[in-house]
């Protein structure tokens, strides 16, 4: 892997340059809901890309936990966009395959674009359904509580469809080609 | 008063939202016009994986209102919310990404032009109507009821326009405005674990069950809700962790209540932890 593409990616692209202006206080790390499951809390995130080691910091689960609460980009004395920038490293993880893969987040998240490609809209069940097929515990905890939303009339058994369903595949697919280009 | 309105993926399986959002807009002249055809926001999985593709999704959805003349859209859901303004400001700001996602929208003959206003429900209930609409047919026990509000993350946060990020007050300004009594407490802003508590329900009960506690602890009856899945964590996770029952409804079934209407109306009995009383 070239690291020099990655780091054009993130510091280019990304404009990451503002994690230069960190000045390593926690504050991140500190506000952040779930950092006590992270391998690397925001603020060394920031501090392992600036020594060098861009691989180690998009393999992190720390992208993964990240649930975009946004309170360390409004608490972040130097206005670094911390949210915004692990975006940007999740987006290059999932792109070059480095994903933790026993993470179930890119596992959710991936359920959760095919469920939207193929019908334009999420529909819980559909969505369960797929997720399960990678983490069946997961889908099986949660039928008590499904049985408990059917009981109460909030689950549909069909999805909510566009008039024409294939609109969102279609502007998917398009912009996959246009991305070739 | 007319607006484009956004539902969401979750609307129709939240617990009485769409029945109160509907009951009060129709009491109060407010026109939510759907946005027709709308497809899924693409919430955090789209940003997640691909931005490009996170744009288009949005986007498609503000081309829709803007085909339709609508230049505000009005979501209900805190993730739509902070998405689509993401993804508005992403396309405000880079004409290249701009021109780049009106080449795709092009192929369904839609295109997007300059910035659409996103705003939330509570926004356009607490700031664009006048306070008195709320005391017309307000039964006269509503004080002895108190409510704690509940934000969640993204509607003040990254902004802090509606209200400040960390201590905001719009909400509680509406509670009052409805008639109920209001607690202040340390958990509003405080995360649900959103998403996260579907594949992670362990590493997210502390989260759920810190809010819960603390407005238990602050005598709060219920706590006020402002997007589907915090209201979902919060109302789900206490039978799931075995916390003490709070009821948790939607702001907009508590303005139904002000509003004198009744609780078949409002789509109380769809809330898993029953809100009595009231």
């Amino acid at each position: 892997m070239d690291e020099v593409d990655l780091k054009y990616d993130f510091f280019e692209k990304a404009h990451a340059g503002k994690i230069l202006r960190c000045i390593q206080c926690g504050t991140c790390s500190a506000s952040c809901p779930l950092t006590d499951q992270m391998d690397h809390a925001p603020r060394e995130l920031f501090a392992l890309i600036r020594d060098g080691d861009i691989i180690t910091a998009l393999r992190s689960n720390t992208l993964w936990y990240c649930v975009s609460c946004y309170y360390c980009i409004v608490r972040c004395p130097q206005e670094i966009p911390v949210t915004d920038l692990i975006y940007s490293l999740k987006q290059m993880a999932v792109q070059r395959g480095l994903s933790p893969a026993y993470h179930k987040l890119p596992d959710m998240y991936h359920s959760f674009t095919q469920v939207v490609a193929r019908y334009g809209r999420i529909h819980e069940p559909l969505l369960m359904a797929r997720y399960a097929l990678r983490h069946p515990m997961d889908a099986l905890g949660s039928i008590p509580l499904a049985m408990r939303m059917l009981k109460k009339g909030r689950l549909d058994f069909f999805p909510s469809r566009l008039s024409q369903p294939d609109r969102v595949s279609r502007l998917l697919a398009e912009v996959k080609r246009q991305e070739k280009e | 008063m007319k607006y484009g309105f956004y539902s969401g993926c979750s609307y129709g399986s939240a617990a009485g939202y769409s029945e109160s959002v509907d009951a009060v807009s129709r009491a109060l002249g407010i026109e939510l016009v759907e946005i027709s055809d709308w497809n899924c926001c693409g919430a955090t999985a789209f940003f997640s994986v691909n931005e490009f593709k996170a744009l288009a999704l949005a986007a498609r959805n503000f081309a829709l209102a803007q085909a339709h003349g609508l230049k505000e859209i009005v979501t209900i859901c805190n993730a739509c919310y902070t998405t689509f303004r993401k993804a508005n400001q992403i396309l405000t700001d880079n004409p290249k990404k701009l021109s780049r996602i009106n080449a795709v929208l092009a192929q369904e003959g839609l295109s997007i032009e300059g910035s659409i206003a996103v705003r939330h429900y509570l926004d356009v209930l607490y700031n664009d109507l006048p306070a008195d609409v709320w005391a017309r047919k307000r039964p006269n026990n509503l004080k002895d009821y108190t409510v704690a509000g509940y934000y969640g993350c993204q509607l003040t946060r990254p902004w802090g326009d509606i209200d400040v990020p960390e201590h905001p007050m719009i909400l509680e300004r509406f509670i009052e405005r409805l008639g109920f009594n209001f607690v202040e407490h340390s958990a509003t802003t405080l995360c649900c674990g959103a998403f996260h508590a579907v594949s992670y329900a362990k590493e997210c009960r502390p989260l759920i069950s810190r809010i819960i506690r603390e407005v238990h602890l602050k005598g709060a009856d219920m706590v006020a809700a402002v997007c589907p899945l915090c209201q979902f964590n919060l109302d789900a996770g206490q039978q799931m962790f075995g916390l003490h029952p709070v009821p948790v409804p939607f702001f907009t079934q508590l303005a139904g209540i002000a509003l004198g209407m009744k609780p078949a109306d409002l789509g109380l009995k769809k809330l898993l932890v029953p809100l009595r009383g009231v």
